[in-house]
């Protein structure tokens, strides 16, 4: 059985504007030891579907309107909060893409730290202090002894960054949730979190949820890597199909706009218009209107994710239907 | 072409103070020590380096958030830490900085609308039609509908406020931008819609900016000229293309030798140069090159004297003593 299961979450936000369909019919399975990557459009909804696990949905205006996520036998999606806060923090951790989220500005780095240690893991305090010091050089935080007592905002961007990543491994997680977790580190510290991260998994066969814009990051991460859009996952695969035969064109597109294969001077793709108003209900493809490939009959009828080969799905109904086999675009003209 | 910014030695410290009753210094952390720089009109100058490392105190510290320790801003001629605070201020519609974390730096309490109507005024008085045009072609220019301008930031997800910050910057036509990652949070076409973005505005409207990013094909791709920092030291300047593609300080091989590339199959095989050791630390930087401890190619003389930055070829600059030979 998987570790954990989701299905047919929708999380949506009632708001002045109308329903914002923030998470729309998502499902997904995470097995032990797996790093599975969420690629996707700013805004796509990445973020609340993690925030829907752990119950940090504000209410209102959020509401989760329909699913289930299984764990260990425990509906994390409709189970008592005292529960849910048992498993948070402890059994499932999460990085937020917003270190402040996570950090008390008014308190030293030192107590934000051992607290878990002296509440779930009934430590000494001196155990805990040296603990949570040796979590801190192993996140290349240099002089951790006398580092930890000063206050997040002394910091540097990345360094707040890694202190939260140190305080979501320090209990030792089942899950990981990392939302953007390396976006403010250079590459030589992302490589060294990385490889922290990874040598957990294999310690201790921790599954990792990765929600990252960095697709070499991806390719060089994940096992597997679902491309949501619009609050739907349009593309399911093993990372290296991801790349290799993409089956939506939104991950093609997305794929295509990468700066570091283009020339100097050469304007960057860009996918054209915007992404839909999630708060209007619309019929057909919620990519349709800005895709290269897209006939009449994305318009009408409503697509739903299918495997075309084993592990690899896609909701490109055209694709589903064979009448288009590559959903690159070529020779694109960019719109500047 | 003119030069709009120069720094002079410029050098920021932060005293660091232990116990609580008894507060006494026992240190101080030199998160910008030095640093030497000349910044074109219209030039993007690219940042990066190490996390830690002072770009974001650098950068406050031209925009004039944080004091200088030591040394000069000169912003077209005029020293910043002469004049007073109040012509700080006023000079600050001219210089617009991009916060790393677009979270902190937006009022919770403010719509879009009154953010960014804000930010137009700061520039000129306009009417309120003319306002609400302004505000909605800003919003469409960093790729966010129009009509969501009446919704606060925690309504918008982490790439939306990024956006909602740039299009603040940008608000008043200021002269010169800084930058601080202003991208990493946003998904590659949005990214690359920034980017486009940045470009035709430092083109058109000869916007100088200081870009900070750690990004590495990001900087090359968008900057004339990069600038890499280590320990709060410049330690090579460049065109941007040559110095990623033919780097001469041993910690800009290390750096772009550790881009992720975004393909599985090259990603499994690639060497990357693994830095031995860690970086040191600012409290207590190595003598010497700051380098050394973690260089494959140090040298005794690489610890005996601090390297400065110095020509090595035409227009490119490194502070090492060993470019020649390695
Ligand atoms: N409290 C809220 N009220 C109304 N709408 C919200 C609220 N929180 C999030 N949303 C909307 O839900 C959608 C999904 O947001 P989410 O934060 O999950 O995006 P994301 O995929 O994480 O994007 P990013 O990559 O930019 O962080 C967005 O369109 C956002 O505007
Ligand atoms: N207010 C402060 N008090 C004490 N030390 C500080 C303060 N602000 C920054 N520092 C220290 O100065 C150094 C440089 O920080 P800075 O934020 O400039 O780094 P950075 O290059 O922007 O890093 P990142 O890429 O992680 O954002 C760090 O060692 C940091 O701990
Ligand atoms: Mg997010
Ligand atoms: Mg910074």
């Amino acid at each position: 059985m998987a570790l954990l299961e989701v299905e047919n979450l929708r999380t949506y936000f009632y708001t002045r504007g109308g329903v914002v369909r923030a998470v729309d019919n998502v499902s997904f399975t995470l097995e032990q030891g797996e790093t599975m990557g969420i690629v996707g459009e700013s805004g796509s909804g990445k973020s609340v579907t993690c925030y829907s696990l752990l119950g940090l949905i504000p209410r209102p205006p959020g509401k989760i309107v329909s699913g289930s996520a299984l764990f260990g036998g425990v509906d994390l999606l409709n189970c008592p909060k005292e529960q849910l806060r048992r498993i948070q923090g402890k059994r499932i951790s999460m990085i937020f893409q917003d270190p402040m989220t996570s950090l008390n500005p008014y308190m030293r780095v030192s107590d934000q730290l051992v607290e878990p240690l002296l509440v779930h893991d009934k430590m000494s305090r001196s155990q805990a202090l040296t603990r949570a010091i040796a979590s801190l050089e192993e996140v290349g935080i240099q002089d951790a002894a006398n580092r930890i007592n000063l206050y997040p905002h002394q910091f540097s961007g990345g360094m707040r960054q890694r202190v939260m990543i140190a305080m979501a491994l320090i209990s030792r997680p089942e899950i990981l949730i990392a939302d953007e977790p390396t976006t403010a580190l250079d590459v030589t510290v992302q490589a060294q979190i990385l490889e922290l991260i990874r040598q957990r998994q294999k310690d201790l066969g921790t599954a990792v949820i990765f929600i990252t814009h960095d697709l070499g990051v991806v390719a060089s991460f994940c096992n597997r890597v679902n491309v949501m859009y619009a609050g739907r996952i349009v593309e399911s695969a093993p990372t290296d199909e991801i790349f290799a035969r993409p089956m939506h064109p939104y991950n093609a597109s997305l794929q295509q706009s990468i700066p570091a294969l283009h020339k100097k001077g050469q304007a960057l793709f860009t996918i054209p218009g915007l992404p839909p108003d999630l708060t209007i209900e619309f019929r057909g493809c919620p990519f349709a209107s800005r895709c290269a490939h897209a006939g009449e009959i994305c318009k009408e009828q409503d697509p739903a994710l299918k495997q075309i080969v084993p592990g690899h799905k896609t909701s490109c109904i055209r694709f589903q239907r064979g009448e288009i086999a590559d959903v690159r675009i070529k020779n694109f003209v960019s719109a500047v | 072409m003119s030069i709009f910014l120069e720094l002079e030695n410029l050098k920021t410290h932060f005293p660091i103070y232990r116990g609580t009753i008894f507060r006494r210094q026992i240190g101080s952390v030199k998160a910008v020590d030095g640093v030497n720089l000349q910044v074109r009109k219209g030039e993007i100058l690219g940042l990066v380096g190490e996390s830690g490392c002072g770009k974001s105190t650098l950068a406050r510290t031209i925009v004039q958030l944080i004091p200088t320790t030591q040394g000069a801003v000169i912003l077209e001629g005029r020293n910043l830490s002469e004049i007073s605070r109040a012509a700080v201020r006023a000079e600050r519609v001219n210089f617009q900085m991009i916060f790393q974390d677009p979270y902190a730096s937006l009022n919770p309490r403010m719509t879009v609308y009154d953010t960014l109507a804000e930010a137009i005024q700061t520039r000129q008085q306009i009417d309120k039609k003319l306002l609400l045009e302004k505000v909605g072609r800003l919003m469409r220019t960093v790729g966010l509908p129009a009509n969501q301008m009446r919704r606060y930031p925690h309504e918008f997800s982490g790439g939306q406020r990024q956006r909602i910050a740039i299009a603040r910057a940008l608000a008043p036509e200021p002269k010169l931008i800084i930058a601080d990652e202003p991208v990493s949070a946003l998904d590659v076409s949005i990214q690359s819609q920034i980017l486009n973005l940045i470009a035709r505005l430092c083109r058109e409207m000869q916007l100088t900016m200081i870009f900070i990013s750690h990004d590495i094909s990001v900087v090359k791709y968008i900057s004339d000229r990069i600038a890499v920092m280590y320990l709060g030291r410049l330690v090579e300047l460049g065109p941007a293309t040559e110095v990623v593609e033919k780097p001469l300080h041993p910690y800009t091989k290390a750096l772009v030798s550790a881009i992720p590339i975004p393909d599985p199959q090259v990603e499994r095989r690639r060497q990357r140069i693994i830095l031995q050791g860690d970086p040191p630390s600012p409290m207590s930087p190595p003598v010497g090159c700051a380098f050394h401890p973690r260089c494959p190619y140090a040298i005794a003389a690489c610890k005996a004297q601090r390297p400065e930055l110095e020509q090595k070829e035409s227009n490119r600059f490194a502070a090492c003593i060993r470019v020649g030979e390695i």
